[in-house]
């Protein structure tokens, strides 16, 4: 599933530690779902995407393939 | 981990120091074989090394902070239960080549006991399985 973590966060002028511990997540798993290699719980994606005042389909993109 | 998780594992950590140290002193006056001595030594330095790990987790908030975050951070949780999934698939296919090759070698009661553990397996699979399912 692809996302758009990684613009949302550079837009917001946050690095990837600032964003693990305000998620409580390690800074490696916000790497790791930034290059789409780790696919989020519903739980942290809806985190993630209050986080940044969106929805979950605006910050996680839906891809069957 | 939550404190009195914490405590809980502290007072367990003492525990395997004490019963370390007892399987030792009795290794020493012989009441018990040289196996149980190391038995004991290595009963200690665990102990001691869980204790050093948990007074640190309650001195130092840094530490804590980072072991809180790799214990609830699910993406660790989730490469271990792969991890134990792939541990469990080899082991089976470890096991099914041994009992193979050692039928082959004419070994057959190494080659029971490979069969005997792949069964053990299954049987494991099948007891957690209906346990998850009802679960979840």
């Amino acid at each position: 599933m692809k996302n758009k973590v990684e613009e949302l966060r550079k837009q917001k002028g946050i690095k990837q530690e600032e964003l693990a511990k305000s998620l409580c997540v390690s800074r490696q798993t916000i790497s790791s779902l930034e290059r789409g290699k780790y696919n989020p719980s519903i739980m942290l994606a809806y985190k993630i995407a209050k986080i940044f005042d969106l929805s979950i389909e605006e910050v996680f993109i839906f891809d069957e393939d | 981990m939550k404190s009195d998780k914490a405590m809980r594992r502290m007072i367990l950590s003492i525990a395997w120091i004490l019963v370390g140290a007892v399987i030792s002193v009795l290794s020493i006056f012989e009441m018990l074989d040289s196996f149980w001595s190391g038995f004991g030594g290595a009963l200690v330095a665990v102990g001691i090394l869980q204790l050093v790990r948990h007074i640190r987790y309650r001195t130092n908030e840094d530490y804590k902070e980072k072991i809180d975050t790799e214990v609830n951070d699910e993406r660790n949780k989730f490469i271990s239960s792969q991890a134990w999934a792939w541990t469990g698939y080899i082991f089976v296919l470890c096991a099914a080549v041994g009992a193979i090759v050692f039928k082959i070698m004419g070994k057959d009661e190494l080659c029971s006991l490979c069969a005997t553990a792949i069964c053990l397996m299954a049987v494991i699979y099948l007891v957690s399985y209906m346990i998850l399912k009802r679960k979840y």
